[in-house]
């Protein structure tokens, strides 16, 4: 069965939130991470940065969640950053090809810099 | 000459012919019988399930209805698999002969062929005309299937999801081959599919080749499948290349589903002249290019975002084959399969097999059947995602062994 998937929020300055994800992001618990977005588009977060260091699976239904957030921060003026991707979700997103639409940096702390100097 | 033995056999077909605009599909069975006891013959015709692990009788009237025969193991199995008439041992001074049914090249069962007296040609002229006859009704077995459900009823063994229903009846048949190039595939699981879909078409000198893997589950992964599928369609059949086919599918799937459902694919057209491949890979695992079973190089450049995710950067990838070169199209399902334990069926073991299978001499479905079938039992029951495979072989041996043949190859032992 599939961990259940926890996220937390930091507010690290004005737009930028670092949303921080445990567990395995699929069709079934990727609303739990949807909901947690939500919450920071709706207190101010425009830029998000997810946190994926302690995610070991992403299915597509993680990887459509990723294009709506994309969508929903770029009408917002701002940007969707996934960082320390594992390997295996690593892989999932350079085989799709969704690398060419949000960058994946190495380290949260690499994200924030960059989320911090758009 | 045997010219009253082949003017018996025109009138079989006329027979057949004249019977088929008017009847159900429950009552194809038995005309065919009817219509060659004339020839002293009685047949009995087996569908192949949507599995392909089985064959399965359809009912004669005033017959006892056989049990479904598997296709491993068994004689009939071997007819099917290999596409060749083979003779039954039987008692007394009947033969009887296990004859493969196409539609074109694509498998749809087997006709076993009970007769007296093969007639005064001789073997290998009877059973290239019963192969002949086994085209005819796979042809109208294929025309047929439509106006009933009797005849689909016939091929499963279980009731089929209502994703798969809608997938299935867009899917062209599962091979196809022309002179100089056979496709064939193979989609697992078959009562339960989502948004797995493939196509092709072979027009002129190019083969257009489609695979696709919609976002999500169930039917509405299978909706996005069938919106992407239509609109590659649409656009091919308007005579548009493959950065418009990709297009078109992007702006449909983006105008149907504004919650960002998108679908991996690769879209291509080998030049069957020059063997040039052209091809945008959108967002899905590299095909692998096979030359005597070996991998030459997975096809992992043209890469563009997934159809439905508008992706103008995208530059088309050309890499040219040789003669007899494979190309094998899969969706993730299948290097993504994992057994119980966790471990993944991977693309190295998919190598693996593929070369096993390339000096083994079977067609091309038999191939896939194979590999989908090594997927399933990888993961020891019902899988969990979508499994496709599109095996495209250039090569006219290939496409040589799609077509019933043991009649012709008799013909040439027998050859004075």
């Amino acid at each position: 069965m599939s961990e259940h998937l926890t996220v937390s929020a930091e507010h690290v300055t004005g737009p930028v939130v670092v949303l921080t994800a445990a567990g395995e992001i699929d069709h079934d618990s990727q609303s739990v991470l949807g909901e947690a977005a939500a919450a920071a588009f709706e207190s101010g977060g425009r830029r998000l940065v997810i946190d994926l260091a302690g995610v070991p699976f992403c299915d597509s239904g993680g990887l459509s969640l990723f294009v709506r957030l994309h969508r929903q921060a770029v009408e917002r003026g701002g940007s969707l950053r996934l960082a320390g991707a594992q390997d295996s979700v690593r892989s999932v997103l350079t085989i799709t090809s969704l690398d060419r639409m949000f960058p994946l940096h190495p380290t949260v702390e690499q994200a924030v810099r960059a989320a911090l100097a758009a | 000459m045997d010219e009253a033995g082949t003017a018996r056999w025109l009138d079989a077909f006329d027979d057949i012919l004249g019977r088929s605009h008017l009847w159900r599909p429950d009552q194809l069975a038995s005309s065919v019988d009817a219509a060659v006891a004339r020839l002293g013959m009685r047949t009995t015709i087996w569908l192949v399930d949507y599995e392909q692990t089985a064959l399965r009788a359809l009912p004669v009237a005033g017959r006892e209805t056989p049990a479904p025969v598997p296709i491993e193991g068994s004689l009939a199995g071997r007819a099917f698999t290999r596409v060749e008439s083979l003779p039954m041992v039987t008692e007394g001074d009947h033969h009887r002969w296990w004859v493969p049914m196409v539609d074109g090249t694509d498998r749809l069962g087997v006709i076993d062929v009970a007769v007296a007296d093969m007639g005064d040609a001789g073997q290998a002229a009877f059973v290239r005309r019963c192969e002949r006859l086994a085209g005819l009704v796979g042809h109208l077995i294929t025309t047929t299937s439509e106006r009933g459900d009797h005849l689909d009823r016939a091929r499963r063994s279980r009731t089929m999801s209502t994703a798969s229903q809608l997938l299935w009846r867009m899917l062209p048949p599962l091979t196809a081959a022309s002179d100089r190039v056979v496709v064939s595939a193979v989609l697992q699981p078959c009562y339960d599919v989502g948004g797995d879909g493939f196509d092709y078409a072979l027009d002129g000198p190019v083969a257009h080749l489609v695979i696709l893997d919609a976002v999500g589950k169930g039917l509405s992964a299978g909706l996005a499948c069938a919106v992407a599928l239509a609109a590659v369609r649409a656009a091919r059949g308007a005579g548009h290349g493959l950065h418009d086919q990709a297009a078109t599918a992007d702006a449909a799937l983006a105008e149907q589903f504004p919650d960002a459902r998108f679908a991996t694919a690769v879209l291509a057209e080998l030049d069957l002249d020059t063997g040039r491949l052209r091809y945008l890979n959108a967002g899905h695992p590299a095909p692998l290019q096979l030359r005597g079973g070996r991998l030459v190089r997975e096809l992992a450049e043209g890469r563009r975002m997934p159809l439905g995710l508008d992706d103008p950067g995208a530059e088309i990838a050309e890499v040219t084959l040789e003669r007899d070169d494979r190309l094998l199209f899969y969706t993730d399902g299948v290097t993504e399969a994992r057994t119980r334990a966790g471990e993944r069926f991977g693309v190295t073991r998919l190598i693996d097999l593929v070369e096993r299978h390339a000096g083994s001499g079977l067609p091309a479905p038999e191939v896939v059947r194979r590999l989908a079938h090594a997927v399933v039992a990888h993961q020891g029951g019902q899988p969990d995602d979508d499994a496709t495979l599109l095996l495209v072989q250039w090569s006219p041996v290939a496409v040589s062994k799609t077509v019933p043949h043991a009649g012709h190859a008799q013909e040439k032992d027998e050859a004075h």
